[in-house]
């Protein structure tokens, strides 16, 4: 474990990543404490400039931005942890599944996969949303089965290279049934994989949940939302452009600093394959 | 012609820290010679053999003493002077014929491309010479193999191949990287005797890097023994090998297996039949599970065969002649409806899914990677306990006792259960999976190539272990192997495969000594023509 933080403390751009994730974390755990104003009222002074009262000015409706801002991740955040989770889980495991089977399984996966691929993502979203309502549920669901591709093909590829090893063909002349097989004896070799793909796949679930915000699809107003406050910010972009700029500075900052924390946490884990893997 | 002067390497690691791997090696290598550099695996031979052409592997660093060839200092020599040595006055055969040779060319192109590149030669003048390189080096039909790509030839020629792109430049020292490893045994034999011949008519010295003690018997004059990167040991073949100085060295020639024909292999009395194979025919599956296709050629072709409880067969056979193939029809890896099993009498189902746990425990398999047949994420012990509580039912506690009074008995330690399969040297990887397949009490275990990606020093004990647990046991074992000195020790009875059939089968001693067919004979003929060097 000594060697893995000296490893990870001789690249700058993982630690400086690390950092800002960490600071965004915080700040969203610590946001209820820290906010000096009520987020949803309204305070009957729309567009005021930053000044010592209301640090970050109002907003177009007249609520405190700085509360707003500092309230704004952490729906968004939890909506992409929770997607993501379910992605990398449920995406290793379906993968795996697919390698481990073969035949018709590895054929219907694969091609369902190829499938969704080719379906646009907002397309999907509506699709569901139109279906389902929009509530956060449904958004982290949603985003969890649009991320989880990715994690499907990339499980799979590893786990065609594990289930010719010996160890698997050990476990199935020892008569184990094929949930053993995945949980027990594949899932546990492709973890620091997964890892890896549980960071992207957050970060880039982060990435959506704002867009899809943005667009109306995602989270809904009055909710106090990254993406949410650009949308509004669009209006007022040449009177108050801090109205958009600072959201806008706190969804790049957040997603810039987990692609980094990740690729440096990979290397001093020593998953070579990280690179291939942050590409896309 | 080459002095080494307490040459020292070492690799670069991820942090940039350097691990000695050559402490302070001094040899000199001779026009003509042919020197032999022997040791067992990590021991640095092969990053020795590639510092004769001032190439390190990545990482690689000198970092201490001298190496000159010919006045030229390689260790600190500029690329340059590197590349007009490299190919025209040391030439390199790797291990891997296949991988040596671009997939994408024709191997004559390939040829070709060393001339024009290393000599002015004129597009007729070079095809000429690319022809008589080939011819030279045996190969039928030159002008034919030529237009083949190296995936259309077969292993020995592929690596005859690549002897003839080494030699095109007449190079004065040419370096051999285990170059019979990924060969079989009879094709291994035609490649040495080229190696002999090349360098008779040549007169280029060879260097040849090898763990078969055999090999370098055969062809070299000199040898060096290499141990965690130190030389214990030089000096002429017939000096060291038959009054070998270093103890290491003792070991490696008494550890190499012979077929000796003062040592005949076990005699049993058969018990009562255990397993008997009726005309079994095999192909692998084409296409997919949409769309099935025959396939061409069958692996298997009307094999018949019986093993009696406590009886040890041996399968023997070239590389292709699917005796894999069978070690996994047998454990029901591989099933087709055409194969016909009958255990104790009774028909065995062919497929691992449609038999019941018990028939699955009575026949275990001790594959050929000891590594991957462990799993990386769990500890061996967590592996054998598994295997134990899966066939035998026990408890926790108990299979805990059981796996350690395994291990023990295999002179592994109690402490080793703990351990991750990455933190076992490989012998003692495969005796954890020996350990693991005796564990379930089978009735009949198949091992396929359990010793060929072990150290000679390792084989014979690794073997001797086995043949004790199995008569202790009397557990029937099948024994495949392209290795027939492992068949004299362990087999009594073999059964020899050619191209899916089975060509000849008897006693040991009988098929060894009285070989009925050509192809066996040849077979006995590789294996034995090198220990016959041995006794000079």
């Amino acid at each position: 474990m000594n060697l893995f933080w000296n490893r990870l403390l001789k690249k700058p751009m993982a630690v400086a990543g690390l950092l800002v994730v960490v600071g965004h974390v915080l700040c969203a755990l610590a946001a209820p404490w820290l906010i000096n104003h009520d987020p949803y009222q309204l305070l009957d002074m729309p567009f005021l400039a930053p000044n010592g009262q209301f640090w970050l000015g109002t907003d177009d409706i007249g609520r405190d931005f700085f509360s707003r801002v500092l309230m704004g991740g952490r729906l968004s955040l939890v909506v992409a942890l929770v997607s993501g989770a379910l992605a990398t889980l449920g995406g290793g495991v379906i993968g795996l599944l697919a390698a481990y089977k073969g035949g018709l399984w590895d054929d219907v996966i694969s091609r369902a996969v190829e499938m969704k691929i080719a379906i646009p993502s907002i397309l999907f979203v509506s699709l569901f949303v139109t279906g389902f309502g929009q509530s956060i549920v449904v958004l982290a669901i949603v985003i969890a089965i649009i991320k989880m591709m990715g994690v499907i093909r990339t499980a799979r590829a590893q786990g065609l290279v594990l289930v010719a090893q010996g160890f698997v063909m050990a476990a199935r002349l020892r008569g184990e049934s094929t949930i053993y097989i995945v949980l027990r004896e594949l899932l546990p070799n492709i973890m620091d994989l997964l890892t890896v793909e549980f960071a992207l796949r957050t970060s880039s679930a982060l990435l959506l949940v704002s867009t899809l915000s943005f667009l109306g699809l995602g989270l809904s107003p009055p909710q106090a939302d990254w993406g949410l406050m650009v949308h509004d910010g669009l209006q007022s972009i040449h009177s108050q452009p801090w109205l958009i700029l600072v959201p806008a500075a706190c969804i790049a900052t957040l997603v810039v600093g987990i692609n980094f924390a990740t690729d440096g946490l990979a290397e001093a884990g020593g998953l070579e394959a990280s690179r291939g893997i942050a590409g896309h | 012609m080459i002095v080494a002067d307490a040459l020292s390497m070492g690799y670069t690691d991820v942090d940039a820290c350097v691990q000695p791997v050559i402490h302070e090696a001094s040899f000199s290598i001779y026009p003509g010679e042919a020197l032999g550099f022997v040791g067992e695996s990590g021991s640095g031979k092969s990053t020795l053999a590639r510092a004769l052409l001032g190439y390190r592997r990545l990482g690689g660093v000198f970092t201490g003493g001298s190496l000159r060839y010919r006045g030229l200092e390689l260790t600190t020599a500029k690329p340059e002077a590197l590349r007009a040595i490299r190919g025209l006055s040391i030439a390199m055969v790797a291990q891997n014929p296949l991988a040596s040779l671009t997939f994408h060319q024709r191997v004559g192109d390939q040829i070709l491309e060393v001339l024009r590149c290393r000599t002015g030669l004129n597009p007729e003048a070079a095809q000429l010479r690319m022809l008589g390189l080939l011819e030279r080096t045996g190969i039928q039909d030159p002008g034919r193999v030529a237009l083949r790509y190296p995936h259309q030839l077969s292993g020995g020629q592929r690596q005859r191949v690549v002897i003839a792109a080494a030699l095109a430049c007449n190079p004065s020292l040419l370096v051999l990287d285990e170059p019979t490893t990924a060969l079989d045994k009879n094709t291994e034999s035609q490649v040495l005797d080229l190696v002999s011949e090349m360098r008779q008519q040549s007169g280029a010295a060879l260097v040849l890097v090898t763990h078969d003690l055999n090999v370098v018997a055969r062809v070299c004059d000199r040898v060096l023994v290499l141990k965690n990167g130190r030389i214990v040991e030089q000096g002429p073949v017939r000096k060291v090998f038959s009054r070998p100085g270093a103890s290491y060295t003792r070991m490696l020639v008494e550890a190499s297996l012979q077929i000796d024909p003062s040592c005949k292999p076990p005699i049993r009395s058969p018990g009562a039949e255990l397993l008997r194979v009726q005309d079994l025919n095999f192909s692998y599956p084409r296409g997919s599970w949409l769309f099935k296709a025959p396939a061409h050629v069958p692996a298997l072709k009307k094999v018949s065969f019986s093993v009696a409880r406590g009886d040890v067969l041996g399968i023997i056979g070239e590389s292709g002649s699917g005796k894999s193939t069978l070690g996994m029809i047998l454990a029901g890896i591989l099933a087709s409806p055409g194969c016909q099993l009958l255990w104790e009498g009774r028909e065995l189902a062919p497929s691992m899914r449609q038999r019941t746990s018990d028939q699955l425990r009575r026949i275990q398999m001790v594959f050929q990677d000891p590594l991957s047949s462990f799993n990386p994420r769990q500890t061996v012990g967590a592996s054998l306990e598994r295997s134990i509580r899966c066939h035998l039912g026990l408890s926790a506690g108990r299979a805990r006792m059981r796996a350690e009074a395994l291990f023990t008995e295999l002179g592994l330690d109690a402490d080793h259960l703990q351990r991750y399969p990455r933190k076992l040297s490989g012998g003692q990887q495969q005796r954890a999976a020996i350990a693991r397949a005796f564990a379930a009490e089978p009735d009949l275990l198949i091992c396929d190539e359990i010793t060929s990606a072990l150290d000679a020093s390792i084989q014979s004990q690794l073997l001797d272990q086995l043949q004790q647990m199995q008569s202790k046991r009397s557990t029937a074992m099948l024994i495949i192997t392209h290795d027939l000195s492992v068949i004299w020790k362990m087999a009594p009875r073999v059964v020899v495969l050619k191209d899916g059939e089975i060509i000849e089968q008897g006693d040991t001693a009988q098929v060894f000594m009285q070989p009925q067919t050509a192809y066996t004979a040849s077979l006995i003929r590789a294996a034995t023509s090198a220990h016959d060097l041995w006794k000079f």
